[in-house]
This record gives C-alpha cells, sequence and structure tokens, in this order.
C-alpha cells in the first residue's frame, strides 16, 4: 500500500517536473533573471536555434516581413529596457533616436554616397552624441518630469525634420535609400534582411546580457533602487544614468540606420509619439527587469498591430483593449506573468487529483 | 585629525539644526554620537556624507577639506555609510549588494564591460570571491543567493554594513544601526562592530542604545536640540547632569 502510493507520487512528480523543465527552456524564471553567470544556458540555445531555423521552416515572405519589423522593435526594446526596466528611469523620447539614426543612414548614403556599413556605425554615433547632450541637462529631473521632458525631445526632433527640407525631405521625406550591403553582399529580400537584423539584435542582447552581468548592470539596478544607497557607495548616479541612456539611444541609432536600409524610406510620421509609446508598452508588456521579454514584446506589438491593420477603423480600439486586459491580467509582463500562471495551473491540478484521491 | 568638524552651522527653514558643532575622530577609535529625538544626529552624518551641505564651518577628512563634495565624491575618498531608514538594493541579491558596494574598486567602462574583455571577467571572479568573504563575516554567507528584500530586518542592517565594508572604507558611519533589531541581534551587532574595530577600522555611530554605546565606544559626543551637551569617555558623560537632564529631564 504504502509502496503504491509512492510509486504514483512519483509518476506524477515526473510529469510535473518534465512540464516545468519544458517552460524553463522557453520562458525566463521570474525570480531568477537577474542571476549572472557567464554561462550559455539551454534556454538561450534555444532561443537562438529558433531564430535560425524559423524563416527556413515557416517561408513566407509576409511572416519575415514582420518578424523583420519585430526585430527592428527589438532593438528599440532592448535599449529602453537597459534605460526604463533596469535603471528605472522613463524615456518617450526613443522614437527621436530613432529617427535619428534612419535620417543620418539616409542622408549619409543617398546624399553623400556612403557605403551602408559605414552609415550603419555612423547612426549609432549620432544618436550616441545627440543623447548625451541632451542627456547631460534633462537627467537631473526624476520620474514624470523625466517623461516629460524626454516627450518634448522628442516633438522637437520631429519639427526640426519637417522644417528642414533641404536636410531631411520635409514631410515628404528621403526615398531611394539603397539596401543594406556589405562586402558586396546586398541584403534584398525578406529573408536576408531576416538574419541581417536578427543577428544584430543577437550581438545586441550579448553586449546588454555582459553589460548587465558587469559592475555596470550592478549599478543601473542599484540606481533604480535607491539612488541614496547607490552613492554612498560611490556610484556617481549622474553618470550611470547618462550612460545607460546614451546607450539605449545608440541602440536606438542602429535601429533607426537598419529600419532606413530595409524599408527604403525615412519619413517623419514613422518616428512620432505614437512609435515611443509603443516601445514603453513593448518593455512593460515583456516584463522589466529582463532582456528577452521585451523583445518578446516587440514581436507580439508588431503582430497586433499588424493584425488589425485590417480592420482599419476599429483598429485603434481593438489595440486598446488588448493592451488594457494584457496590463490587469500581466501586470509584471507576459514573459514572467505566463509562467507563473502556467505553473500555479500545473500545482492546482496536482493538487485537486490528490484531493479526489483523499475522498476516495 | 583623521575626522574633524569645525563649527558646523546647519537651518533648515529657520530651524536651527546644527549650532557651531565642533568634534573630531581620532583615527582606529569608535566614536558614539547619541541624543534625544530632533537633537542633529542624523544631519551631521548627512553633512558628513556629502548628503547636504552646511551652511556654515568646515569638515576636513584625512587632512583634506571634503566640505561641499558630493556624497560620492566623498565615499570614494574613504568614507561609507549606512542609513537610519535602509537603502539597500532589495532587486538584488545579497551576493550583488555586496559586489555593489565594492563598484568603486571593480575597473571596467561601459564599453569593456558590455563586451566582456578577459579583465573584467577576472575582476569579477576576484571581487566575488572577497565579496563571500565579507558575508562570511557578518554571517550572512548562508543567504547569498537570496534577494535582499526577502532578508529579515536585522539581516537588512548586518547586509548594509557589509556593502559599506565591501568599500574598504577608511571611516565608517553608522546611522543607528540597532534600531529595530531584537536584543540577541543587537548584542551579535555590537560583537561584530568591536572585531571591525580590532580591524582596525575607524567607526562613527548614532545610538540610542546606550548599553551598546558603552560596551564598544572608545568616546562619545551628546548632542540636544543642535548644541554639543558633552564629549568624552562613555563613563564620564553618562554622569554629566546635563546628559542626564536631556534624557531623563530635570528632577
Amino acid at each position: 500500500m504504502v509502496d503504491q502510493v509512492h510509486k504514483e507520487f512519483r509518476r506524477r512528480d515526473l510529469l510535473y517536473s518534465g512540464a516545468l523543465w519544458l517552460l524553463s527552456l522557453i520562458i525566463p524564471d521570474p525570480q531568477l533573471h537577474y542571476r549572472r553567470e557567464y554561462r550559455f544556458r539551454k534556454r538561450d540555445l534555444f532561443y537562438l536555434l529558433t531564430i535560425l531555423l524559423l524563416p527556413l521552416i515557416w517561408s513566407d515572405p509576409h511572416f519575415h516581413h514582420i518578424m523583420v519589423l519585430g526585430g527592428i522593435h527589438g532593438i528599440l526594446a532592448l535599449g529602453l529596457t537597459l534605460f526604463l526596466g533596469y535603471a528605472g528611469q522613463i524615456s518617450l523620447g526613443q522614437a527621436a533616436f530613432f529617427g535619428i539614426g534612419a535620417y543620418t543612414t539616409a542622408i549619409l548614403t543617398t546624399r553623400y554616397g556612403f557605403p551602408s556599413f559605414l552609415a550603419f556605425w555612423a547612426s549609432a554615433l549620432t544618436a550616441f552624441l545627440f543623447a548625451y547632450l541632451i542627456g547631460r541637462p534633462i537627467l537631473k529631473l526624476k520620474g514624470y518630469f523625466l517623461a516629460l521632458a524626454t516627450l518634448g525631445f522628442g516633438e522637437i526632433f520631429l519639427v526640426m525634420v519637417r522644417e528642414s527640407p533641404r536636410l531631411t525631405g520635409g514631410v515628404i521625406g528621403i526615398f531611394d535609400i539603397p539596401f543594406f550591403s556589405f562586402a558586396g553582399f546586398i541584403f534584398d529580400t525578406y529573408l536576408k534582411q531576416y538574419y541581417l537584423i536578427w543577428g544584430v539584435l543577437m550581438g545586441l542582447v550579448l553586449f546588454s546580457k555582459n553589460l548587465i552581468r558587469s559592475k555596470m548592470g550592478r549599478a543601473f539596478l542599484a540606481v533604480a533602487a535607491s539612488e541614496d544607497g547607490a552613492s554612498a557607495v560611490g556610484i556617481d548616479v549622474s553618470r550611470i544614468k547618462l550612460g545607460v541612456f546614451v546607450i539605449g539611444a545608440a541602440f536606438a541609432g542602429l535601429a533607426g540606420s537598419l529600419f532606413a536600409s530595409v524599408m527604403s524610406t525615412a519619413n517623419p510620421e514613422t518616428f512620432s509619439l505614437n512609435l515611443s509609446v509603443l516601445i514603453v508598452m513593448m518593455v512593460i508588456l515583456g516584463g522589466m527587469g529582463n532582456l528577452y521579454g521585451p523583445i518578446a514584446g516587440a514581436i507580439f506589438l508588431t503582430y497586433l498591430i499588424d493584425g488589425l491593420s485590417r480592420y482599419q477603423e476599429y483598429s485603434l480600439p481593438i489595440y486598446g483593449v488588448i493592451l488594457i486586459l494584457l496590463l490587469i491580467f500581466f501586470p509584471d509582463g507576459i514573459g514572467t506573468r505566463l509562467r507563473i500562471r502556467l505553473i500555479y495551473l500545473i500545482s492546482y491540478w496536482g493538487r485537486k487529483r490528490r484531493r479526489e484521491k483523499v475522498e476516495l | 585629525m583623521f575626522l574633524s568638524v569645525e563649527e558646523i552651522v546647519k537651518h533648515y527653514d529657520g530651524v536651527r539644526a546644527l549650532n557651531r558643532i565642533s568634534l573630531q575622530v581620532r583615527k582606529g577609535t569608535v566614536k558614539g554620537l547619541m541624543g534625544p529625538n530632533g537633537a542633529g544626529k542624523s544631519t551631521l552624518f548627512h553633512l558628513i556624507s556629502g548628503m547636504e551641505s552646511p551652511d556654515s564651518g568646515r569638515i576636513w577628512f584625512q587632512e583634506r577639506e571634503i566640505t561641499g563634495l558630493r556624497i560620492h565624491e566623498i565615499s570614494r575618498l574613504g568614507v561609507g555609510r549606512t542609513f537610519q531608514t535602509l537603502q539597500i538594493f532589495g532587486n538584488m541579491t545579497v551576493v550583488e549588494n555586496v559586489l555593489t558596494g565594492m563598484h568603486m574598486r571593480i575597473k571596467g567602462g561601459l564599453l569593456s564591460s558590455g563586451l566582456s574583455l578577459p579583465w573584467i571577467r577576472k575582476g569579477e571572479e576576484a571581487a566575488m570571491k572577497e565579496a563571500k568573504e565579507i558575508l562570511e563575516r557578518l554571517g550572512l554567507f548562508g543567504r547569498w543567493k537570496w534577494f535582499a528584500s526577502q532578508l529579515s530586518y536585522g539581516e537588512q542592517r548586518r547586509l548594509e554594513i557589509a556593502r559599506g565594508l565591501a568599500a574598504k572604507p577608511d571611516l565608517l558611519l553608522l546611522d543607528e544601526p540597532a534600531s529595530g533589531l531584537t536584543y540577541p541581534e543587537a548584542k551579535q551587532l555590537a560583537q561584530t562592530l568591536s572585531r571591525l574595530k580590532e580591524a582596525g577600522l575607524t567607526l562613527f555611530l548614532i545610538e540610542h542604545h546606550m548599553g551598546m554605546v558603552m560596551e564598544i565606544a572608545d568616546e562619545v559626543a551628546v548632542l540636544n536640540n543642535g548644541e554639543l551637551l558633552a564629549e568624552g569617555p562613555p563613563d564620564v558623560v553618562k554622569k554629566d547632569p546635563e546628559v542626564i537632564e536631556a534624557y531623563m529631564g530635570k528632577k
């Protein structure tokens, strides 16, 4: 009798732990997402293989195109999550740095005949410099004031782009930006672009991972938790904030450059406040304080927007309702809450079965 | 003089928090700062650690004037501090809190950390080892993987001291380290502090806990309403009639 109970328990246990193991492959652990070890995990391998093989298995050009956009949004979200999810500061001006990157590439390649590979790095550098100049004065602000200041910067950027048609083409924008090319290889199909974008994104994920595992990552988290505590151990809070702001902007600059050379156009409508808010939503939906979540959020939102674009007139209300529902049921982001929910469901099922057994 | 405060004055909107306070801390000693609530003890600590700047007067640390420097600059010169209201980093694990304390001693910038260059990894490994040793000394080693927010109040207090020690300060300012602790915890803390003193660290602590101050302090200063009431060895100060009056009221 005792033996039987024991065996039964074990079998069920195996089932649950198998399910949990599968989950742990896919969804980040909510409690341990700050764990920093220099180790390549099974989960990383899983993501890597998925990204590499997915477009080959699912060879639908529309899917590739959406994933290209999703990857660009992913880079933007990754840059912002360092600033918002780790350092705990808010920025509503991310679209402006995206725009700065896009216009740098557009102008350099169409007017001055720069190779797109050089323009790519130049875009990051320009966004970096702008962020440095903007960040120095405005990062003294906190909370809502910082949000408003970055929002203001975004609007100023838009006005400047619209009002200087000689440089930026005004409201019409710049067309015929050449495709990204490197050493004679031109990224002209959606599939090639997919690998370009996701390759860059992987590189940036690796960079961010290293960063958050280092003393800098700890400084970001320290600034988010307690500025007094951080400065009491010698961390220069304003410098750390500036550093993470500038890195987020450089990421956005890279994304902008890729966007310009993938879409072949740059026009001011793309870089409006809508996009900034969207990026913040990606980070919040994906989950604060982890790196994969925001990318998942980016893909999700890109799909949502694409799917809703068919119902043009109703798209905004539907979009709003979905976001509100997600924020109610997944306040910590889909990445973290989904796992907790699933674990809860599995354990609930186990408890229920045991209870039935006892009653018998 | 190791730490020397000269004629410090600080006002808050017409309230005189500190009035021409002068005191010194000698190297390798433990100094206690006592006084009733609102006496200006924490204000004095804020001024020394650079969180606020005095209206007039000067502060010297190791032959250097530190008046008006910002808090991270002062802490880089070797003045560590803990806070009365805990300022631990609840979003990190215990060992990461201590590693954050070592921020200035670990090499690396944004770019080199992001690229994870070889010396960064080496530095991280060495730092991790040292951080665990510090946790061992403060009896928190068993908790090193926990999130700091999951620790008990007493453990969080100890963690803050561990984080302060990780920066290898010459002077550690402790703002009411025993407040909110149970009696055995406070006793354990006193032992830890006296061990730190034996290791050559200079301590300057605010404390209400009379017994603890008498046990470990070499010298005591008493503040009341922003004035320095008495200064000297604990036994002498304890018998000072003015101090008794400030604490117990008039007979």
